[in-house]
């Protein structure tokens, strides 16, 4: 038997006519229906979104009624960051949005696909690695600030030791977090971007003879 | 976030007339009626989203926007499935499937076994049989793939053979 043969049978109406769906029980599938992966994380995104913009917003409040200068450096370099993630989001929720696209052809939306989750994927690679070392620095320099401003003479040798700690402390996490990125998004997105791109050469592999 | 706006009418209507379409490619795609109630579900929600965007074309059929999102929900599905044992076989559903026709020449056997040979090929192989079946014209499947018509006959041509090993193995 081969498909031809098949089509017949393949085509025949269903032997219960499908139910109507009506614009109640619609409103209720589409209400109830969560989507995919995509929509999980765009959902993700809009929440670390909007916890960013309150955060700044926060900042934006309490930096002018603050005397102390060094808290305010520190208010506006953490606005500052608050301000990257917010143009970060947006640059993610603007790739997410194209993933959710779906009208387009069969290979169109994989190619679209695998180029956007291997952009997502450089995305949370780079924030990842940059969120360490970036909050160390704050640490640091915060504790350098502090000693700073205390009267006295300058304490050379604190400053010395605990530069050295945060440093070999941060190597050693950093190296873990490294490692450990690169785990979850492979288990996060790498198996999918692997299977996707699989279909994609798949679709566009035309040339060899079938095995 | 999938909203609760109210479907349109012209929505409704159209999905009405291609949901045994919409049905046909969950049913190749997934074995499991629970994963069919959900990649229906999930192609739905698609269509929906997608509907505001639609511009009807003279030389464009719907059935061809239709089976491109239907399509690519189901290939590429991004969902974490939860992947629980079937409680159904692939063998069973086939057989289930295999009902015999009026007139036709061949036994319900002959058709579960090409059931199951088509449930064993890829998501990719999977398109190309499904428009087959479809009997949609070479240009259209084109269309829908976003390959060449020709490649679309080097492929159908390796997918048919593909079905034929299996068969002769089994």
């Amino acid at each position: 038997m081969e498909l031809d043969d098949l089509r017949r049978q393949w085509q025949r109406p269903e032997p219960a006519a499908p139910l109507a769906l009506t614009p109640s029980a619609l409103g209720a599938l589409l209400a109830r229906q969560r989507g995919g992966l995509v929509d999980k994380m765009r959902r993700n995104a809009r929440w670390e979104t909007a916890l960013a913009a309150g955060i700044a917003a926060l900042l934006l409040v309490a930096l002018p009624q603050t005397r102390n200068s060094l808290f305010r450096l520190y208010g506006g370099f953490s606005l500052l960051l608050m301000l990257g993630l917010l143009y970060y989001y947006y640059r993610l929720l603007g790739v997410l949005r194209q993933l959710a696209e779906t009208s387009g052809s069969v290979r169109g939306h994989l190619v679209r696909l695998c180029g956007g989750l291997r952009q997502l994927l450089r995305f949370n690679y780079r924030l990842t690695l940059a969120t360490w070392p970036t909050l160390l620095l704050l640490i640091y320099g915060f504790f350098v600030g502090r000693l700073l401003a205390q009267a006295g003479p300058f304490r050379w040798q604190a400053v010395a030791i605990t530069g050295g700690i945060l440093l070999v402390f941060g190597v050693v996490v950093q190296v873990g977090v490294v490692y450990f990125t690169r785990w979850y998004l492979q288990r996060l997105y790498g198996q999918h971007l692997d299977r996707l791109e699989g279909q994609l050469r798949e679709l566009d592999d035309s040339s060899t003879p079938a095995g | 976030m999938a909203t609760a706006t109210a479907p349109s009418a012209d929505f409704l209507a159209a999905l009405h007339e291609y949901q045994p379409l919409v049905r046909r490619v969950c049913r190749l795609y997934c074995q499991d009626a629970d994963d069919q109630q959900d990649l229906f579900q999930e192609i739905v929600l698609q269509l929906w989203r997608a509907w505001p965007r639609y511009v009807p074309q003279p030389d464009a059929k719907l059935s061809t926007w239709l089976y491109r999102i239907a399509l690519n929900v189901a290939i590429s599905n991004l969902r974490q499935r939860t992947r629980r044992p079937a409680s159904v076989s692939v063998e069973d559903e086939a057989w289930h499937l295999a009902q015999p026709v009026e007139g036709s020449a061949y036994e319900p056997e002959e058709t579960a076994a090409l059931y199951a040979a088509i449930n064993r090929l890829s998501d990719v192989d999977k398109a190309f049989v499904l428009l087959y079946l479809e009997d949609r014209p070479y240009d259209e499947m084109a269309d829908i793939l976003g390959i060449t018509q020709n490649n679309v006959r080097v492929k159908m041509h390796r997918v048919q053979e593909k079905l034929r090993k299996q068969l002769v193995r089994a």
